[in-house]
């Protein structure tokens, strides 16, 4: 019974110095595929429309880059797409057509309001290709649609006519 | 009658100690019960223990990964010293991963597997081929080009407690079987056939003790080294052996054998790197070897598993002589036991140690970025769950750039320093376009936690702000252009009921000068007067868009910068004017994945625009101006001539803080000199922040900025005495561009008119 009290120690120590495991994992914040399904860009078909062909400036690994996203958005995983794509423009900041699919991607993500934005910081970069601009002018409408501002939408598709207009 | 006493009392105490024995019997079995719950508490103990340990692993955070594709700006030293931080070994023939093979400018590789946010980027046999500072051809081991190819992350740093030790999980089959089986021959030949404590093994211990006269060899079992491990504790009394003992028991009635050595591989103590205790072969294996345990030869492993017996005294970076002998002893029972055979072991007896330091000049702890990081996961997790659930942390922190940054900041800083030795400093360098932190610099001995000066100095940001007076006049296409005359003659103005009289740098009035000029050359009285036409609620509307977010005192003098800010929020502000007038929010996360490589988060590239797109040109090339023309014109001559550099130089009174801001094609950089206790240190922005600037950039290597010109734009040559347009006898007129809303200014004939300097000389 002497040992008592040492046992009684050596519960309270031992107690003392573990902790509880615990598992808990934060909720995963990025918006899921919600918007998959909705604006089917069907197989082949370019991300955004008006950009057929790889611009002259984009290299190698951005060119490859771009059919990944392609081919994820595709297989309806814009929130991958919109990665890869990020990941193009660390390699080339100012290509505008980078940021007008990055814009395209945002739209199938459901985020409207980036979509706008990055079809701005696409026609800020565009220089005088205007149609590369009427196609941002188009992104910027649907995505004013889709925010509810009809007004905003008929007036981003004026811009869009005027500009798809001034091409022979 | 006594004697019948007696004995009725002898009895009677008979009868009594009959009836003793109940009491007796109920305590037994209160012993029994205590020890059932004492073992009970000890099986709930040891499985705290294995399970906490399990799973309490601290986040893990990486720099960004080096992508590699043909046109990349990078020096084939640069290159190199990325792939000593990652540890991977210069070998004259590459086989596995993490060896590569240089030949001057030519490189072949094999790299290591990793799963990104994004994906999984498999082993890759490279060939890389330099030219100059670029990669001109990148292929596979075949020669067919490769598009595009990423290396491992390097890892930067890990978010622990201050009691918690660092660890590096494994599984058990990312183990080479080779240490397994070395592991089990050395320590415990058993393992696989005892309950968790052998009495074969203390036999033999006691039989080898007792020839020795002395402790030789221990009879712990793998299971139980375990828990002492788990328990640390030097007390060695039999109490402590006994519980011991008694968990080892407990442990495998618990868990299996492969479960039970995964534990110990992760556990067991390898050596102590001065606060930091080094737990478990993983991060033994990089700290002595700087590289992963699935890369280590058989001398390596040799040399790890016989530290366990004894990391201090084993300690091959103390005790050289004595870590071989143990290698060579371990190399010995590994071919005794037919893990190797004979010249394997004769290979690796005659190996060298093979201990790498970390390299040097290429540190890869940079706690004052890791400060930014750990902060803005704050927002978002639990302290907890950052420090125990294995979480990957993926940043934007580009080594290259932060090794740059430290170089650069504390060689001008000990320049400096020799007249000013309480100088300090801090840095942060960003991505222009997508708000990427590449590199932070908290105080001018980078590798150092400490007071993170980027983040937490709230200092006078002086002329650093006339940015913002400028571009809310060129908003105004109709009454500003960069071309318009604004006025800098003495000026007094009332202010809080006090005449205040601003004055200029040079302490001399430059009557009227272009709008222009007065941002190039931080004029100060010109400054104040356009703000004072513009209004200062408007300055502050501005500043606002451009992401400032504290308070702001509505008074004249802000538009001298009389605020104060961290070069954080200064970085914040200057990133909106070098992206275009797209405000883009700092960024020094990319993603975050759990311990399963699962994404638990993203941290999205989003964008605002905030300023349109022709008042975002004017501003630009005003900035672009300082450099070419005004208080920052001697970094013009030492880039290449169309640089383009735009920045703005910052200087407070009494000379106590020196910033410069400034950016290229790519990167935006802010540098703040000063002294902690905010007394003068006699710098200038020019003289010191912007040599850090400059120093960075040229080790780092500029691109060309070229602004996007919208096309609501005109250039024009401008006179830069008149402000007029500059006709052909108008020597060295400036090129500026106007808003197409704008009035052109009237044409002069620099033929025809005298030359305003002359006039005003006559005057």
């Amino acid at each position: 019974m002497k040992t008592l009290p040492l046992l009684l120690l050596v519960l309270t120590t031992l107690a003392a110095c573990t902790s509880t495991p615990r598992r808990y994992y934060p909720p995963v914040v990025e918006q899921g595929d919600a918007a998959a399904g909705r604006d089917e860009v069907p197989p082949g078909e370019p991300l955004e429309p008006g950009a057929s062909r790889p611009a002259p400036r984009a290299t190698r690994a951005v060119v490859a880059l771009l059919d990944q996203a392609r081919a994820q958005l595709r297989a309806g995983d814009p929130d991958a797409a919109a990665a890869v794509l990020e990941r193009a423009l660390r390699i080339e900041p100012r290509n505008p057509r980078l940021w007008s699919q990055l814009a395209w991607v945002r739209l199938r993500q459901d985020l409207p309001a980036q979509a706008e934005q990055m079809a701005l910081k696409s026609n800020a970069l565009a220089g005088g290709d205007a149609r590369l601009q009427a196609a941002n002018w188009r992104i910027i409408a649907k995505a004013r649609r889709l925010r509810n501002d009809a007004d905003g939408a008929v007036a981003a598709e004026r811009m869009a006519r005027d500009l798809e207009a001034r091409r022979p | 009658m006594a004697r019948k006493k007696t004995r009725k009392t002898r009895s009677r105490r008979r009868r009594k100690g009959r009836r003793f024995p109940i009491p007796w019997i109920k305590l037994a079995f209160a012993a029994l019960a205590l020890l059932a719950a004492y073992i009970a508490f000890l099986d709930f103990q040891v499985y705290r223990q294995f399970e906490g340990k399990r799973w309490s692993l601290p986040a893990r955070v990486y720099a960004r990964p080096l992508e590699l594709y043909v046109g990349l700006a990078l020096s084939p030293s640069a290159f190199a010293d990325e792939l000593r931080a990652l540890g991977y070994r210069f070998v004259s023939r590459p086989r596995r991963p993490g060896e590569v093979a240089r030949d001057g400018s030519r490189f072949r590789l094999v790299t290591r597997p990793f799963r990104f946010w994004d994906g999984a980027e498999p082993s890759r046999d490279l060939r890389l081929e330099f030219s100059g500072a670029r990669l001109e051809s990148l292929g596979d081991g075949a020669r067919r080009p490769v598009a595009l190819a990423r290396l491992d992350p390097l890892e930067i740093g890990s978010i622990h407690t201050a009691r918690q030790e660092d660890r590096v999980l494994l599984r058990l089959s990312d183990v080479p079987p080779e240490l397994v089986q070395a592991l089990i021959a050395v320590e415990d030949r058993d393992f696989y056939r005892h309950h968790g404590i052998s009495l074969r093994a203390i036999g033999r211990a006691l039989l080898a003790n007792l020839r020795a006269g002395s402790v030789v060899q221990g009879g712990s079992t793998l299971t139980q080294q375990l828990v002492k491990n788990f328990f640390l504790s030097s007390d060695r009394s039999l109490w402590r052996k006994l519980n011991e003992a008694l968990m080892a028991l407990l442990l495998e009635l618990r868990y299996d054998k492969d479960e039970i050595l995964e534990a110990y591989i992760n556990e067991i103590y390898l050596a102590q790197d001065g606060q930091r205790a080094i737990h478990g072969f993983g991060l033994g294996s990089r700290y002595y070897f700087q590289r992963p345990v699935e890369e280590l030869d058989t001398a390596r492993i040799a040399l790890l598993v016989g530290m366990v017996k004894g990391p201090s005294y084993y300690n091959p970076r103390r005790h050289p002589e004595r870590a071989r002998e143990r290698r060579n002893l371990v190399l010995r029972i590994m071919r005794e036991q037919g893990i190797i055979s004979r010249a394997e072991e004769q290979r690796a007896r005659t190996a060298p140690l093979g201990l790498v330091e970390a390299a040097e000049g290429t540190s890869k702890t940079f706690p004052a970025f890791v400060d930014l990081v750990r902060r803005q996961l704050r927002r978002d997790y639990r302290e907890d769950d950052l420090t125990s659930e294995g979480l990957k942390i993926f940043t934007t922190l580009d080594p290259q750039v932060q090794w740059a940054l430290q170089k650069s900041l504390a060689r001008r800083i000990a320049a400096f320093g020799r007249a000013q030795p309480e100088l300090q400093g801090a840095a942060l360098v960003t991505s222009a376009s997508n708000g990427e932190v590449l590199a932070l610099a908290g105080g001018r001995r980078a590798g150092f936690a400490g007071f993170n000066r980027a983040l937490d100095a709230r200092r006078q940001v002086g002329s650093l702000l006339k940015p913002a007076v400028y571009l809310t006049a060129l908003e105004q296409p109709r009454r500003y252009t960069l071309a318009t005359r604004i006025d800098d003659g003495p000026l007094e103005i009332e202010s809080g009921g006090e005449l205040w009289r601003p004055e200029n740098y040079d302490h001399s009035f430059h009557g009227e000068v272009l709008l222009y000029q007065g941002l190039a050359h931080s004029y100060n009285v010109a400054t104040v007067r356009l703000g004072l036409e513009l209004g200062v609620e408007a300055v502050i509307r501005t500043l606002r868009r451009l992401g400032v977010g504290g308070p702001l005192r509505p008074w004249p003098s802000l538009f001298l910068g009389a605020t104060e800010l961290s070069p954080l929020e200064v970085t914040q502000i200057y990133q909106t004017l070098a992206s275009g007038g797209f405000h883009t929010p700092l960024r020094a996360i990319r993603a975050v994945l759990d311990e399963t490589d699962q994404p638990l988060q993203r941290y999205p590239l989003s964008v605002q625009r905030v300023v349109d797109p022709v008042p975002a040109l004017l501003i630009t090339r005003a900035l672009q101006l300082v450099v070419a023309e005004g208080t920052a014109r001697s970094l013009a001559g030492r880039f290449r001539a169309d640089a383009g550099l735009a920045g703005k130089t910052g200087t407070t009174d009494g000379l106590r803080d020196s910033w410069y801001a400034g950016f290229d094609g790519e990167r935006l950089a802010v540098v703040w000199l000063g002294r902690d206790d905010n007394q003068p240190m006699g710098l200038t922005g020019a003289a010191g922040a912007l040599q850090v600037w400059a120093d960075l950039f040229r080790r780092s290597g500029v691109s060309v900025l070229r602004p996007a010109v919208p096309e609501a734009i005109e250039w024009h040559a401008i006179d830069r005495e008149t402000g007029g347009l500059a006709d052909n006898g108008c020597g060295d007129p400036v090129q500026l561009p106007f808003s197409t809303a704008s009035a052109l200014p009237e044409p002069v004939s620099c033929r025809a008119a005298p030359r305003r300097w002359l006039k005003r000389l006559l005057r």
